[in-house]
Formats: structure tokens, C-alpha cells, sequence
């Protein structure tokens, strides 16, 4: 199979850096190029090594590489729009960001400008790529606890707007200033836009929709940034299974600019459990479990160093896969609406203060 | 109730072609099926006999990712000067002895540590169970407890665990005596654990992932294949020292 040329967009993306060893070792993927936002983002790329030429701007990066066939869009959520514009009239295939926009009207022309252009667009959902959730799958779907009764899922971590700021601004994050509700200094824009992946696992689990939700945001343990911090859902699927989400940034971070070692105050810096209740027993799941554990440098304190498994090497597969035999991607801009439509309708709960129907 | 259907060997086989990597030979990843070609095997399992060209004694834990991350927390010098190792290994009989034990976390306590083991003294008890303390050429030293006692079917019990003059590193959380799973499931039919490492090489056991993914270093760099042999005899003089150890009742210098 020849080998998908492939390019980064912006390098903004709190993921960026999780792509660059399988787009370096996969030998389906030609990495040919990349283009920085700016001059600090272009030299912390720079420093990791790798012999890929780095732009500054989208249009010098694509005028010298014609031959560019897909791009990882590494970008702000803001950014989107503008990007798969472009990419749609170049014809060139789309890795996007967990969030391709909060904006339902823009996601419909993102829908269209991909289907128009006849290009391959992937949401980026690595937790599908995760073995852990795939067993987690398996069991649910060889129905072993019988008839689901309720999933509770986490998905906590630290803030990462002192590496990323956008994440922490609500016109970049969110795409519009939305007060969280009335009488509320905070925006629209902070850990439910940074944590999708428990709205979809619940409803590939299930096979169902949401059907009502209602969600609360407590106030922020971070006092001094724009949009929320911790937050918990709750509500109903279709078929009756009851969830309890919560999608916070609930575990304290060292402000650092560029991720390292210590930039976790509490010992895990990221988690996502499962808890399943059926009619034959209850299932207990942690996603990114078990580890190694130390108390060294550079803090001396306990911390936890992760050792799952690469999620990026199964998402690059599937996408290379579905460039070259014209398939739809798992997760697709279609499939991902109804995800985000959730995500929208939290908002919408938080702002109401009380359950929306979907 | 989930079905393990797929053979190392295929396994083996997809990963070399998704990686473009061309073995120079056949390989067979089972003893029983080798007529030609190269034989990849923990090195345990060639203790018994000397190796041929066409044998390759692999150190698959090498490959397991707790362990890599391990050795790089004290490369790294994540934790500083490290002095006193605790290791801790417990495996059925039908598929560990005591000397594939020893031969495993002797081979660990000088690959995480980063030098050779010089002395070695043991005491063992049925046959099934026993003791080292060994010491590095920079004085480090390790208790290594094995035992053959497990019920066949039960899950390895294992704990490495580093002390420090800054820090401790270790592969199971604190104040927890047995390893952690991914999943617990709860049901009339009781407690059943999965934990799943490798989306590559899904449903393989974790023996089995860490023989391919062995395989495959070995296979894309065969002098990994020649430090390994050297290494294995090595480690063979190491699991002797230990046997002989014990029979004697005296501390064994390598």
C-alpha cells in the first residue's frame, strides 16, 4: 500500500505531541510536513528531533507540498472551520480534534464541505483504540452482565490551559462568550469541551441515545480562569439505562507552558473509570490501569507513570485504511453530532438549571 | 467466555508485515514445530541444553511495558541512586519452575539496574519455593522471593519494587499486596479480571504478547538476537550459582 502523505496543522492541540511517534514509525504514513502557529510552537516542535520541515504559515506549507494527502488538525476547536474549508478545496483528507465545532450550524457545513469534497474525515476519539474499552466492548457485547442497568464513567485530569491556553479562552474553546448561566462569572468552555469521551462510550456501549439530561457545575476550584472546572451529569438513555458522568478537570496541575514530568499535583494525572450495573453483576473499569508508581524527581511525589498502550497507533491505522480503501471512519462527523449535541445540551442544563430533553 | 483464537505465530506474522520488517529466516515460536529455521523461546526454556545458531533465547519481559517503564524511571534518575530492590514472584507449576523464576528476575533486577549480579545466596524449600539475595558489581542488592505454589490457572502474583536515596519506584500502588487488573467483573459466576495491554496483539495472554513483541525486536534487530545469547549464558551461570547456592548453604561469588 502506498504510503499516505501526511501533515500536521497549528501543533496548538493539547494531543499534538501524542501523534508524532506513529506518524514518524508507521510505515503507511509519509510525514512531510508541518505547520506551527508560531514561532514558540515551531521551536518546542523542533526540539523533539525530528527531521520534518516546519512552516509558519498553512498556504507556504501547502503551496510547497502539493502533494500533501491528509492532515492531522492539531488546531484550537476555533480553528476548525477555517481549516476544513481549506482542506475540502485542496481535497485533502481530515484527522480532526475531538471537537470539531460546538456550533451545530457549523458542523452541518463541516458535514457538507466533507461530503461534497469527497474526503475521508475521522474525529479523533482514540479511547475506541484503547484495549482496555475494547474488552470493555466485548463484554458488553457478549452481554455478560445481562441487561445494562446504568454506566458511571469518569473522565478527570488536570487543566491543560497553562500549555494550551485556548482551552481556557471560551471564543476558542467553545467558539462563542456563553455565560455558563445567569449571575455566573464563567464561560462555556472549559472541562466538559475538553472531555467528549464518555458521552460516546456510553452511547457504543448502550446502542442507544441520550434521551434527557440534566448537568451541574460546581464552583470552580480554579478561581482564577474563564470557564468551568468541574462539573457532573447525569440523565437517561433511550433504552432506559441511567448514567452518572463526570467530565471535570478535577485533579490539580502545575502551571507549566510545555507538558513534563511533574506537571501533575495529584498523583494520576488523567483517569477514565467505568462502573456497570446489570441485571447479572456489576463491572469495574479503570481505562488507564494498572501502572508503575514513584516518588522522585521532579517534585518527590507520589506520581503515576502511565504504561497503556499507544491509542494513536490504532486511530492512524484505521485512517490510513479508510484513505486507501474508501471507508467511512468509525467515528465519523455523523455519528459525532449526536455526541456533541449532548455536550450542548450539559450547557444548556447548566444555564437552565434543570434537565433538558433531547 | 471470550475466546482467545488468535496463534503467535500469526500474530508474529501480521506485525512483521505491518512493519515491513523481512526475517532473514522461517521462525517457529513453538519448540515442537521446529524443523528448520530459527526458534524464538523464552530463554528459560533452553536452561537444560546448549542453543544452536538457530535458537534464540529471548528475554520477553524485557518487552513488557511496566518493566520498560521502570528501568526508565531509574534511568532517567526519576529516583536517585538506587540501593535496595525488592522483587517478588509467584507462578503456577505448569508453566514456571523455580529456576525459570530466578532465570526471569535475575535477568530483571541486571536489566533494571543496569549492571551484572556478582554473588548470589539461596535458600530454597520443597522445591517449590524459595529466597536469593543478590548483589550488583555496584553493591545494590536484591531479594528476589520465588514460588511454584500458585494454583495452575491463577494469574502470576509479581512485585518489583525500587528503593532509593531519593524516591521509591515500584509496580504496584501503595498499601496494595497483589497486582491490580483493568476490569473486575462481578457475577453469579463470581469475580473474573481482565487486563488487557496490547490493542496490537489483543487476546493474547501477557506471556504471549511479551514473546512477540520479543520476537519482533529480535527479528527487526538480529544483534539484539546476539546480545541476548550472550546474556543467556550468562543467566544460565546465574540460575546454576543459585541452585548451587543453596545446596551448599553459602554465599555463591559470580
Amino acid at each position: 500500500m502506498r504510503p499516505v502523505k501526511i501533515a500536521m496543522l497549528s501543533l496548538t492541540h493539547g494531543h499534538t505531541r501524542k501523534y508524532y511517534q506513529t506518524l514518524n514509525d508507521n510505515p503507511k504514513l509519509d510525514w512531510v510536513a508541518v505547520y506551527a502557529e508560531d514561532e514558540t510552537v515551531r521551536k518546542n516542535f523542533l526540539a523533539w528531533g525530528y527531521n520534518v520541515p516546519c512552516y509558519l504559515t498553512e498556504k507556504e506549507m501547502f503551496e510547497k507540498h502539493p502533494d500533501i494527502e491528509a492532515v492531522v488538525m492539531a488546531s484550537a476547536n476555533i480553528k476548525h472551520i477555517g481549516q476544513f474549508r481549506e482542506c475540502a478545496k485542496r481535497g485533502i483528507h481530515v484527522l480532526c480534534m475531538k471537537i470539531p465545532t460546538f456550533d451545530m450550524q457549523e458542523y452541518d457545513e463541516i458535514i457538507s464541505l466533507v461530503k461534497e469534497s469527497g474526503i475521508v474525515c475521522q474525529v479523533e476519539l482514540e479511547m475506541h483504540y484503547n484495549p482496555v474499552v475494547k474488552r470493555l466492548y466485548e463484554l458488553a457485547a457478549a452481554n455478560v452482565l445481562g441487561k445494562i442497568s446504568s454506566i458511571n464513567a469518569t473522565n478527570i485530569t488536570l487543566s491543560p490551559i497553562w500549555a494550551f491556553p485556548w482551552q481556557g479562552i471560551p471564543e476558542d474553546s467553545y467558539g462563542k462568550r456563553i455565560k455558563l448561566k445567569k449571575g455566573d462569572h464563567r464561560f462555556r468552555g472549559g472541562a466538559l469541551a475538553d472531555h467528549p469521551h464518555i458521552f460516546d462510550l456510553i452511547r457504543w456501549m448502550t446502542g442507544s441515545d441520550f434521551d434527557f439530561i440534566y448537568a451541574e457545575a460546581g464552583p470552580n476550584i480554579r478561581k482564577d480562569i474563564q470557564v468551568e472546572d468541574n462539573l457532573l451529569v447525569n440523565g437517561k438513555m433511550k433504552n432506559g439505562v441511567s448514567f452518572l458522568l463526570d467530565p471535570s478537570w478535577s485533579r490539580l496541575e502545575e502551571r507549566l507552558k510545555v507538558p513534563a514530568p511533574g506537571w501533575e499535583i495529584f498523583p494520576k494525572r488523567m483517569e477514565v473509570n467505568v462502573t456497570v450495573s446489570g441485571e447479572n453483576g456489576i463491572m469495574l473499569v479503570d481505562c488507564f490501569g494498572p501502572n508503575v508508581y514513584h516518588n522522585g524527581k521532579p517534585n518527590d511525589r507520589y506520581t503515576v507513570q502511565y504504561t497503556y498502550f499507544d491509542e494513536w497507533i490504532g486511530l492512524m491505522d484505521e485512517f490510513v485504511s479508510c484513505i486507501r480503501e474508501k471507508k467511512t471512519p468509525k467515528i465519523n462527523l455523523e455519528w459525532h453530532r449526536k455526541t456533541i449535541q449532548a455536550m450542548n445540551a450539559c450547557y444548556d442544563s447548566i444555564s437552565k438549571g434543570n434537565v433538558v430533553h433531547i | 467466555m471470550i475466546k482467545q483464537n488468535m496463534n503467535v505465530e500469526e500474530a508474529l506474522a501480521g506485525l512483521l508485515i505491518k512493519y515491513e520488517i523481512k526475517p532473514v529466516k522461517p521462525f517457529h515460536l513453538e519448540k515442537k514445530k521446529a524443523t528448520e529455521g530459527l526458534v524464538l523461546l523464552p530463554g528459560y526454556e533452553f536452561i537444560e541444553q546448549v542453543t544452536g545458531d538457530n535458537e534464540i533465547p529471548l528475554l520477553p519481559w524485557r518487552l513488557r511495558r511496566k518493566f520498560v517503564e521502570l528501568k526508565k524511571i531509574v534511568d532517567d534518575s526519576v529516583i536517585e541512586d538506587a540501593c535496595l530492590y525488592r522483587f517478588c514472584c509467584m507462578g503456577s507449576k505448569d508453566k514456571w519452575t523455580l529456576a525459570s523464576l530466578f532465570y526471569r528476575e535475575l535477568d530483571l533486577f541486571e536489566f533494571i539496574g543496569n549492571s551484572r549480579v556478582t554473588a548470589v545466596n539461596t535458600i530454597m524449600a520443597d522445591n517449590e519455593a524459595g529466597s536469593a539475595i543478590a548483589t550488583l558489581e555496584s553493591g545494590v542488592i536484591c531479594s528476589i522471593e520465588v514460588s511454584t505454589q500458585v494454583p495452575p490457572g491463577t494469574v502470576m502474583v509479581d512485585r518489583h519494587e525500587i528503593i532509593a536515596s531519593r524516591g521509591v519506584a515500584s509496580d504496584q500502588p501503595v498499601d496494595t499486596q497483589v497486582p491490580m487488573s483493568s476490569i473486575y467483573c462481578y457475577t453469579k459466576n463470581g469475580e473474573n479480571r481482565f487486563t488487557d495491554t496490547d490493542f496490537e496483539l489483543f487476546d493474547l495472554d501477557d506471556l504471549q504478547i511479551d514473546q512477540v513483541r520479543s520476537a519482533f525486536q529480535v527479528l527487526k534487530n538480529p544483534d539484539l538476537g546476539k546480545q541476548w545469547h550472550k546474556q543467556h549464558t550468562h543467566l544460565m551461570q546465574l540460575v546454576q550459582a543459585v541452585f548451587e547456592s543453596d545446596k551448599k548453604h553459602e554465599k555463591i561469588k559470580i
